[in-house]
């Protein structure tokens, strides 16, 4: 069974939308993963004039939610950097057992690649302008230039959204069936790397070729 | 072989079902609220996605749409008041301007089974199973893609319940559609799903939807703050003979559907069966109706008169139809199907039809024309006009609710699909006619109408208040009536000459200032004390014992010689007889019993004086 990967559009986002903007991608993947039985809710951004739905799993809920708060800790860390969110998707085999290792192989059947820039934008301009009898006032500029940002921003995690759920209704086939569990029948993992890393296109490729060793390169 | 026809057939019709409910409940609103803590129904489980209870309507899915080769289409209209100035989009030619509103198309959502003459051999036992975890897929994207599209900001507003809005979401569910013009599709976006592989075809739903919605104008606003009415009629401050204005009388006097249904060049096509709307049309044979007044116009204005009254009484109304409606609805939930929830490894396969053969009932030709009303829902201007071509309208029971509320048979009517909503401004206009009783009456005829009108669509449940309503504003005054007459402190049940002189007496003792409403209140309290202190003083005496008794009774022998010889006699009533007659026994006791002991002792000295 081959492993379907999806790299979804590249986001400029500041570091108060980073989050809004994670549990927004996040959820809708799960959603479209979460092949048990759900009941949606509906959340709507603050941020942003957009509702996406989540399966209303509360574990699960958490879990996303520790792992955007780990994020966005590195994020603050290491600022103005690309950084990528790899949910996977796969099975458990349970390897034969040797006299040393005891391995529960994974075979990941699905991966989601959510990248993101994160950039700080100054608040204010400097003072002086070139045309001392034009008076410009820096506060609006920077508004201005932030619900500029900020309505694109939004108009492109709409089309990642859309992205989604096209690449959902084209890739059905490679989808395990489905066990008898509520909410997300699917086990999954949520990684972070980011363009520091030294090993991070190398990473990236060999997890992409990898079907056995589970990593963890939070 | 048949069982896995039959498998396919119920995923299919699980499947139509589904899609149906996940696109109207994503844009029309509804009042039903949904609750998380509920145990998942077994209809609802179907393809894993819990929506909520399925609108009763598309109950009776099966019974008009029996060929499954046919597409379900789906419209979703918005209704919007044109703008005054002669620019703007009600001269566009996608709107079917008539009257004061215009209708647009934004959204086609088309659902069908595409059925292939030649399908790739497969596995059957494994087909189905494919077949349903694909579909669970793909409803799972429609779920999302209803929340992306621009549609669902209109929705939003309309269902959010501190605002009201200059526009309203109708819907249009038909097996048919009115192609759309060139200049429409210019303005129109098409997606398309990736169909999902079955038996017999393929699962198939696209959309083409209207891309920007910035041009309507959907405004809405705050709603205005709770507006105490004080001299609605039936108010105790007003006269309770008090008309209505002649504003209402023109509300009650609009434009009515039929003449825009039957004048409408896109109405033909609707009066074709298998297609239930949302009132967008009216029958032809039904000119008696009453105008519903759709213009939303009147629903705003009304809606401004009485919001305070409409308020509660939407609100009571709704909150007292969702569960009593959908109980009866629920009652005749998946009457053979049961969604696949059972334990194992693979998508659990759906239970198989055993009662009857399947097949045969669904290629069935005929098939009745069916038309389920969308209810109104709070500030909305809806509106909603019987398809007269729906043969089973006379099989409604009658119109009033008072006898109606036991009426269990127009629950279960696979026909039972009336479009008897009435718009918001003829029930507040209604509310603002008198109705002192309103709470209880509401919740009452609420019930009532949730009980009898169970086959309309109920995605946006609001209170629905059909022709029932609308036409029996006669039998709310015998509501009334009777219960005045219930009533023990109301003036007018104590019809005597004491309460009234009681009550004269208060009138002059009472304020000059107070209203006569008030004054109509003080009336009835003051009128039972007057009548409690009149029988007080009527009653005859007590005669509490024998000596009181006996000289009260010389003493009223004394006052009846005299008032004999004076030639006054005092009227003598039954219970005056009585008490006497009840003095005299206790006297003739009490003789008996001297004489007995007078006996006793006589005897027992004899007794002692012979020993």
């Amino acid at each position: 069974m081959n492993c379907e990967v999806c790299q979804l559009k590249e986001l400029e986002v500041e570091h108060i939308e980073v989050r809004e903007v994670l549990r927004c991608i996040l959820h809708t993947i799960l959603f479209h993963r979460a092949l048990g039985l759900v009941r949606p809710k509906d959340v709507d951004l603050e941020l942003f004039d957009i509702t996406y739905v989540q399966c209303g799993d509360v574990e699960h809920e958490k879990k996303i939610n520790e792992k955007i708060d780990h994020f966005i800790d590195r994020v603050e860390k290491h600022p103005n950097k690309k950084n990528q969110i790899c949910l996977s998707f796969y099975e458990v085999k349970n390897k034969q057992a040797t006299w040393f290792t005891n391995k529960v192989e994974r075979h990941y059947w699905e991966q989601w690649y959510i990248n993101l820039n994160t950039v700080q934008h100054p608040k204010t301009h400097s003072g002086k302008s070139h045309h001392p009898k034009v008076v410009v006032d820096p506060g609006e500029t920077a508004s201005e230039e932030r619900n500029a940002r900020r309505t694109a921003l939004e108009s492109s995690l709409r089309e990642v959204l859309f992205q989604i759920i096209k690449f959902v209704n084209e890739k059905k086939d490679h989808v395990p069936p489905i066990p008898n569990l509520d909410g997300v029948s699917f086990p999954y993992e949520i990684t972070i790397s980011s363009s520091s890393d030294s090993a991070f296109g190398m990473d990236m490729l060999k997890r992409m070729l990898q079907t056995g060793h589970p990593t963890m390169l939070s | 072989m048949d069982l896995q026809y039959g498998r396919f057939e119920q995923i299919l019709t699980q499947f139509l079902l589904k899609s149906i409910h996940i696109i109207l409940d994503s844009r029309v609103p509804s009042t039903r609220p949904y609750s998380r803590c509920r145990e998942v129904k077994k209809s609802d489980k179907w393809f894993n996605l819990a929506l909520g209870d399925r609108p009763s309507a598309l109950e009776n899915l099966n019974f008009w749409h029996r060929n499954l080769t046919e597409p379900i289409i789906i419209d979703i209209i918005l209704v919007q008041e044109p703008p005054n100035s002669s620019c703007g989009y009600s001269l566009l030619p996608t709107t079917s301007g008539l009257g004061t509103f215009t209708e647009t198309v934004i959204e086609r959502w088309v659902v069908q089974c595409e059925y292939l003459r030649t399908m790739t051999p497969q596995s059957s036992d494994v087909s189905y199973k494919k077949t349903y975890k694909k579909s669970i897929i793909l409803l799972r994207s429609l779920f999302s893609m209803m929340r992306l599209l621009p549609a669902y900001k209109a929705f939003r507003k309309l269902s959010s319940t501190n605002q009201t809005c200059d526009f309203d979401i109708n819907y249009k569910v038909s097996t048919f559609s009115v192609p759309f013009s060139r200049t429409e599709e210019e303005l129109m976006k098409h997606y398309s799903f990736i169909p999902v592989d079955a038996q017999q075809g393929r699962f198939a739903i696209s959309v083409t939807y209207r891309d920007n919605l910035s041009h309507f104008n959907l405004e809405a606003s705050t709603s205005f703050p709770p507006e105490i009415i004080t001299d609605y009629v039936g108010s105790p401050l007003t006269d309770p003979l008090r008309t209505f204005p002649s504003s209402l009388e023109r509300r009650f006097h609009a434009t009515p559907l039929l003449s825009r249904g039957m004048h409408s060049p896109s109405s033909v096509p609707f009066q074709r069966p298998h297609s239930w709307t949302s009132g967008l049309h009216r029958g032809v044979s039904s000119p008696q109706s009453q105008p519903l007044a759709g213009c939303p116009v009147l629903y705003r204005a009304s809606y401004e008169v009485s919001s305070a009254i409409s308020d509660t009484y939407g609100r009571k109304v709704q909150d007292c139809k969702s569960p009593a409606h959908y109980e009866a609805a629920s009652s005749n939930d998946s009457y053979q199907l049961s969604p696949p929830f059972s334990p194992s490894p693979s998508p659990s396969p759906p239970a198989y039809l055993t009662s009857g053969n399947p097949v045969q009932t669904r290629f069935r030709s005929e098939s009745a024309p069916v038309s389920i009303p969308h209810p109104i829902v709070g500030r909305s201007s809806r509106y909603i006009s019987p398809n007269s071509s729906d043969p089973n309208r006379n099989s409604l029971p009658p119109l009033s609710p008072r006898f109606t509320k036991h009426d269990s048979s127009s629950q279960e009517s696979p026909s039972g699909t009336r479009s008897l909503r009435k718009p918001d401004s003829l029930r507040s206009a209604e509310s603002s006619c008198g109705m002192t009783y309103l709470g209880q009456k509401v919740s009452r005829d609420a019930k009532d109408d949730s009980g009898r009108f169970s086959g309309l669509l109920s995605s946006s449940d609001s209170p629905r208040v059909g022709f029932s309503r609308s036409s029996s504003r006669l039998s709310f005054q015998d509501d009334l009536d009777e219960c005045d007459f219930s009533c023990p402190f109301i003036v007018d049940d104590v019809d005597t000459s004491e309460s009234q002189a009681n009550r004269n007496l208060d009138l002059r003792k009472g304020s000059e200032a107070s209203s006569q409403a008030i004054s109509s209140v003080r009336k009835s309290q003051d009128a039972a004390v007057g009548a409690l202190v009149h029988m007080l003083r009527t009653a005859p005496p007590l005669r509490l014992d024998s000596s009181s008794y006996a000289s009260g009774f010389e003493k009223s022998e004394l006052e009846s010689i005299a008032g004999a010889g004076s030639g006054f006699v005092l009227p003598r009533k039954t219970s005056d007889a009585l008490e006497e007659l009840k003095a005299y026994s206790e006297m003739k006791e009490l003789l008996l019993c001297k004489s007995g002991s007078i006996t006793s002792r006589a005897g027992s000295k004899d007794e002692t004086s012979s020993s």
